[in-house]
């Protein structure tokens, strides 16, 4: 059994080199792709302009920081479960990048809100979802850095992300009926475009590349948790002396 | 068995009252400060007295909550507890309710005077109090899971309010509205059913949940 | 009753603990572990206890592995670690009833069982003292006192001998033996062989 779960770290780790290497590639050029594509090929709003382009960031980063918060939350659950010692690298790897995607996320809302709004921020509810979203991810990343025995600290951090995996639902829906209840009934600014088809293409296209990025990321990320973790362990030495 | 847990509870509470005393007394205090940060404006404070109250309300379970096991854990009772028989759910759940009798309960026997002191009507009293008698049991329970969490670690006294302050959301929301509902004659009972909801939801399942995390945590 | 420990392992923080570690602990065994500091006695008795998870190997109670609640390990043990488990802001005597209030065993109904507990230890003159005003030694004393009202067949415990004076280390010697009488387990920890003059004693020597 012990030796099995080794053999996964050691596997993973070995055979995962290149594909990191052509993975990054790939998703270089699929964000050349789409930039090109937001930036020139997708047409003029015909309420905003051109600055609604800044949705092509915006919206695959919003919806992609909530699903890494729920891909952290299985692989904890998974991890604390079957005791899967990947699952417990790939969950606490997964905080910074869900960070990251919620940081986007917001930065770019607020740019958006600047040329359409006037203000750079707005307390509606997505953003302060997201904003809320980001303290998620925080907390998890802070806790996890307290503790000194990294593998307690995975499993602490895992309950804690499943518990905010149940939050999460119950969050966004007090927080979008706060703001029903304080809005009243203007529209809200930073509605998704009513599709035309030609825009919402590029944003589901958009979509994928953010997750290929995700992947590319996350496994990196988890062959530098591996490394840390087995640094001193024979297999690694051998392997990076070779 | 249960007598003999309330016992000890009520024994350690006796005598060392300022357990009861000083959250009490920091309560009072964080609302007293408001008025001189903002100025006294009758007007201003009819907005914003729902919000007050329950910030400050979740300061204090937060900082009275921090050292729930950390006693327990730096005297050994904790391995006590996880290696004994006895069913450690229930000893947990009546710490939890005794927690809250001795914390929160005398803040919402002084609501009356945050009343006096802010002139605010009965019949709002009367539902700033049904929120905090509904709604701080859901902060304790969650204040107390963050002090599991972090037992062992006694450097950062921070770490609790980032981690736990999030999922005091929803009740904040749900709180502040069902005040501010009332005082603008507005239907409020779904803000007070929903607060119920998340009481009955979390309390049950918290000792279970605590076990497990106490189990993970001392595991140092 | 028979405890079985077999090629445990136990990694903290990437430090290895102990390795491949195999025992038998039989009824009527007094049990004493020896080691340098940091060789891992403490780790090993709380992976008995089932509070220390092993990286490897298992510990089974009559062939049922201690982490499976079938095998109702709690209802046997008693821990007693080498913090004291002792509430400061109770008293000797309230902190004992607290204390056997977890221990299914204590007949609690016999008012007098705390009383012979404390009597036995001589801090019956503690009795209304608080915790936190005993000397280091006779807190030790008080932990133990839990022992004499037990009727638990496994003691666990870390370092019993820990700033007693040499009659408290006598009263506790009986108690043991007492116990090894009745067919009890007890595995202690210790830097000295304290038990040396005594027969039937089972080492187990730990090493960094």
């Amino acid at each position: 059994m012990n030796i099995s779960k080794i053999a996964n770290l050691k596997f993973f780790y070995t055979n995962t080199n290149t594909l990191t290497v052509y993975l990054s590639l790939f998703t270089f050029l699929l964000f050349v792709i789409g930039i090109y594509w937001g930036l020139f090929i997708a047409p003029e709003d015909y309420l905003q302009g051109n600055s609604y382009r800044i949705i092509y960031f915006h919206v695959p980063a919003a919806w992609l920081s909530l699903q890494t918060y729920i891909i952290m939350a299985v692989t904890g659950f998974i991890a604390l479960v079957w005791k899967i010692k990947i699952m417990e690298i790939a969950s606490i790897q997964c905080a910074p990048l869900g960070a990251l995607f919620t940081l986007i996320a917001l930065i770019t809302g607020m740019l958006w809100g600047k040329p359409t709004w006037g203000t750079y921020w707005v307390w509606d509810a997505r953003l302060t979802s997201e904003l809320i979203l980001l303290f998620l991810y925080i907390g998890v990343m802070v806790l996890y850095s307290s503790i000194s025995d990294k593998r307690q600290a995975a499993k602490l951090t895992s309950i804690l992300a499943i518990i905010g995996l149940i939050n999460i639902p119950i969050i966004h829906y007090s927080v979008e009926w706060w703001n029903t209840l304080h809005q009243g009934p203007t529209v809200t600014k930073f509605e998704k475009p009513s599709a035309h088809i030609t825009m919402l293409i590029p944003l589901l296209y958009m979509f994928v590349v953010f997750n290929i990025y995700f992947l590319t990321v996350l496994i990196k990320r988890i062959r530098l948790g591996i490394y840390i973790r087995e640094k001193n362990s024979k297999w690694m030495k051998e392997y990076h002396d070779v | 068995m249960i007598s003999l847990l309330l016992k000890k509870e009520l024994v350690l509470y006796y005598r060392n009252l300022n357990n009861i005393f000083l959250p009490l007394i920091f309560f009072f205090l964080i609302i007293s400060i408001f008025p001189l940060v903002l100025g006294p404006e009758k007007n201003l404070f009819d907005k914003i007295i729902p919000g007050v109250i329950w910030i400050t309300a979740i300061l204090t379970t937060l900082l009275t909550s921090n050292n729930f096991f950390k006693d327990d854990f730096n005297s050994g009772v904790i391995d006590t507890y996880l290696t004994s028989e006895v069913s450690i759910e229930l000893v947990l759940f009546l710490r939890i309710i005794c927690c809250w009798t001795f914390t929160c309960l005398p803040i919402i026997f002084f609501v009356p005077v945050v009343s006096i002191l802010f002139d605010i009507s009965f019949y709002n009293s009367i539902i700033i109090l049904t929120t905090l008698i509904i709604g701080t049991p859901t902060l304790i329970c969650a204040a107390i899971f963050g002090s599991a969490l972090t037992l062992g670690l006694s450097k950062n006294n921070m770490l609790l309010p980032v981690i736990i302050i999030p999922f005091y959301i929803p009740v904040l929301i749900f709180s502040a509205s069902a005040i501010e509902s009332v005082t603008s004659g507005l239907p409020y009972e779904m803000q007070i059913y929903l607060l119920l909801a998340f009481l009955v939801f979390v309390l049950p399942i918290m000792p279970y949940l605590l076990k497990y995390t106490l189990r993970i945590s001392i595991n140092n | 009753m028979e405890i079985l420990i077999n090629s445990a392992s136990c990694i903290k923080n990437n430090n290895v603990i102990f390795d491949n570690l195999n025992i038998v602990l039989g009824e009527s065994d007094i049990w004493l572990i020896t080691g340098p500091n940091g060789c891992g006695k403490t780790t090993l008795m709380r992976a008995l206890c089932g509070i220390q998870n092993l990286e490897s190997g298992s510990i089974l109670m009559d062939k049922i592995d201690i982490q499976n609640p079938k095998s109702r390990l709690k209802e046997k043990i008693i821990y007693i670690g080498h913090k004291n488990s002792l509430i400061d802001n109770l008293t000797v005597k309230e902190n004992l009833e607290y204390l056997c209030a977890f221990d299914s065993t204590v007949e609690l109904n016999n008012k007098n069982i705390i009383k012979e507990a404390m009597i036995y230890f001589d801090i019956l003159k503690y009795q209304n003292y608080m915790v936190s005003d005993l000397s280091e030694g006779n807190k030790k004393k008080t932990s133990l006192a839990r022992l004499f009202a037990s009727k638990k067949k496994l003691w666990i415990l870390d370092e019993p001998l820990n700033n007693l004076d040499i009659k408290s280390i006598e009263l506790f010697l009986n108690l043991i033996v007492s116990h090894q009488k009745n067919g009890g387990i007890s595995i202690s920890s210790s830097h000295y062989n304290f038990l040396k003059h005594k027969e039937n004693i089972k080492y187990l020597e730990m090493s960094n």
